[in-house]
């Protein structure tokens, strides 16, 4: 068992540099936790206390029920995998993954046997007497990953391992960890700044901003109902489009657009006292949409704009437009050919739509 | 040379490599014959051990035996022996690293053993103490050598330690070699208290070091006069440290705080309203590098 419980912890460098600031969280034996967020939001900092790399400036931390804040790193169990997924150059890749052991002095029928487990759980056992240089980028983070593994550690700790691939590779190797995580079961958190990727690999993800926690939850529930507009505007791309307006009687206004808010929501609206006042209004470029079916279903929510760019992405194609000078992108369907310069008609669902507080960006729910 | 200091120190001995163990309660020398020698520290006054250091190298029990190359290093370094300096002569440029890790947190033996298999060659290693040294590399023509960056993590994977390295310039001679290390000591120790970076290079730490000998007095009134009513405003310098670090490039920036380009730009723009500062200028965000330096 492997569970991780981090009760209040704060991490400070100085006076002015909070990094973490009261980060509560448990973390469930076997799971797959993804922490995002952007550069210097805290969570590779998190994961390095987690890994005792950092101390806790206050708080505290349990693995497994233990306390461990005064544990030494080599003593709580962990195996880490990092962004730089370099390795000892003139080592082949058994000597790669053996070498931890051996600075551990296990002995070296063991070091075999965990070596050759690795290797065939990662397909590496052709490439053991091969050395670094002559392995692939997607081979060298495999071996990586392979020093972890042969840990047989409770819980893995990766940091951002994945980002020095290409993005070919990346996904990849996304499928891989997944792969391999089914496989171990071990408790594993994993900082990542990329949303995709916190998205498809998570079984929790927790998002996170200036070192506090923004909205802890699965993939899809953070997406569907983020809390607030930072969690919003970050887990999604491309990003949920934001729009300032006003709430007139059933209307959400912006300039001289109009657009019926649904009943359901327009009610939480009114019944926390937003009538007449300002709002941010969410919604994803997929719920903007130009579908003639659609649109006929939806004339309370229609718009015309004028088309600026149009990407065709294949299957989809993205519209980049403004309404009332707010810039916004909608993802339509490419069956209907539509180009940059073009004026058309397109429609929010705001059934999926979120309205937001301008003063404290929180979801209105 | 141990037999007469046996007549005055009885209880000294060699160490033997077969035993691997190095009695605590000994100090531990290293002489001409390239020996290691204990005498017990009960047998020694402080003057005695002071005479005995300057003619032989002091061995810190906790410490790798030392390499043929690193006894050669640290007389350089070390010693005042005017002969053995005119002797030295360098081939080929090498650099300082210095290096801390966690206090008591790793074996010396183990941290350069893992050390040395990042190196086509051996690399002397020289500790300053337990948990502080000196690595002198060598500039290889032929190698693609590992950053430091990767030599970090690839150790802390495997020794579950927080490193830091400072990296020192290129050197091509062995001109004032000993004003040199100590420089680099006193400089990676200054700038690591200044920053939570994990690498750095002399060239990059030369601001810390300038804003770490200013006198406190003057760090205040330099960071309230430039920043003003920003100075406590630390979102607003958080976005300005990442167009700093983003070498002022708006894009850079805007992605990498998920802020949009024309926010940013408007945010700068209400930096020069107020401040009469436009960061988007070298010189002026210069200015405010060190003031935000000095804040710290």
């Amino acid at each position: 068992m492997a569970d991780l419980e981090l009760k209040n912890i704060k991490k400070m460098y100085n006076k002015n540099d909070v990094t973490v600031k009261d980060f509560s969280l448990e973390i469930r034996d076997k799971e797959f936790l993804v922490l995002v967020g952007p550069s210097g939001c805290g969570k590779s900092t998190t994961l390095r206390m987690i890994a005792g790399l950092e101390e806790i400036t206050s708080g505290d931390l349990f693995i497994g029920g233990k306390k461990v804040n005064d544990v030494p790193p080599k003593d709580r169990d962990i195996a880490m995998v990092f962004q730089n997924y370099a390795l000892y150059p003139h080592m082949n890749v058994y000597d790669n993954m053996a070498f931890g052991l051996k600075l551990r002095k296990l002995k070296k029928d063991e070091i075999k046997k965990r070596v050759d487990n690795a290797a065939k759980i990662l397909g590496l056992e052709d490439m053991l007497t091969r050395k670094p240089k002559a392995l692939s980028g997607g081979q060298r983070q495999r071996v990586a990953l392979g020093r972890a593994i042969v840990r047989d550690a409770e819980v893995f700790l990766m940091d951002e391992p994945l980002s020095n691939l290409d993005a070919k590779l990346r996904v990849q190797m996304r499928s891989e960890i997944q792969k391999l995580h089914k496989r171990l079961q071990t408790t594993t958190v994993y900082v990542t700044h990329d949303q995709t990727e916190a998205m498809t690999m998570a079984t929790r993800l927790v998002v996170m901003k200036d070192g506090i926690i923004q909205q802890v939850g699965a993939p899809k529930e953070v997406y569907d109902e983020p809390n607030n507009v930072f969690v919003g505007g970050f887990i999604g791309s491309p990003a949920m489009n934001f729009f300032n307006g006003k709430l007139d009687n059933e209307h959400f206004v912006m300039g001289d657009v109009r657009v019926h808010i649904p009943e359901g929501k327009l009610k939480v609206l009114r019944d926390q006292g937003y009538d007449g006042k300002e709002l941010i209004l969410g919604v994803r470029p997929e719920d903007i949409q130009d579908e003639p079916i659609f649109l006929e279903a939806s004339p309370e929510t229609k718009i015309t704009v004028s088309i600026e760019v149009a990407e065709l992405m294949g299957a989809e194609i993205m519209l980049y437009s403004n309404v009332d000078n707010q810039d916004f992108v909608a993802r339509v369907d490419s069956r209907f050919n539509v180009h940059a310069g073009e004026t058309v008609d397109l429609a929010f669902n705001l059934a999926n739509a979120h309205f937001f507080d301008t003063v404290t960006e929180l979801r209105i729910k | 040379m141990i037999n007469q200091l046996r007549k005055i120190y009885p209880s000294i001995i060699r160490y033997e490599e077969k035993n691997n163990h190095l009695d605590h309660s000994y100090k531990w020398f290293i002489s001409h014959d390239d020996e290691i020698i204990g005498i017990r520290e009960d047998e020694l006054t402080v003057k005695e051990q002071s005479v005995l250091t300057a003619f032989m190298v002091p061995y810190n029990v906790n410490f790798p035996i030392p390499t043929v190359e690193e006894k050669k290093w640290s007389s350089i370094i070390h010693s005042r022996d005017l002969a053995a300096k005119s002797n030295f002569k360098i081939t080929i440029p090498f650099r300082f690293v210095y290096f801390s890790i966690k206090k008591n947190e790793i074996d010396p033996v183990v941290f350069k053993s893992a050390i040395q298999e990042l190196f086509s060659r051996n690399v002397p290693v020289l500790w300053v103490n337990g948990y502080e040294g000196i690595i002198i590399e060598e500039l290889s023509e032929f190698e693609e050598g590992t950053s430091y960056e990767q030599i970090i993590d690839i150790l802390m994977s495997d020794l579950y330690v927080k490193i830091k390295f400072f990296v020192g310039p290129y050197r091509k001679n062995e001109e004032r070699i000993m004003d040199h290390y100590h420089a680099v000591l006193t400089a990676a120790r200054e700038v690591f208290f200044n920053t939570n970076r994990v690498v750095i290079t002399y060239m990059d730490a030369i601001p810390y070091l300038l804003v770490h000998q200013t006198d406190d007095a003057f760090c205040s009134e330099m960071s309230d006069t430039v920043l003003q009513e920003y100075k406590n405003d630390e979102e607003t310098l958080k976005m300005i440290e990442v167009f700093l670090k983003s070498n002022l490039n708006l894009s850079e920036t805007s992605k990498i705080l998920h802020m949009h380009r024309n926010s940013l730009q408007y945010r700068l723009d209400r930096f020069f309203e107020n401040t009469g500062i436009d960061i988007r200028q070298f010189h002026q965000a210069m200015t405010v590098y060190l003031a935000l330096l000095a804040r710290k």
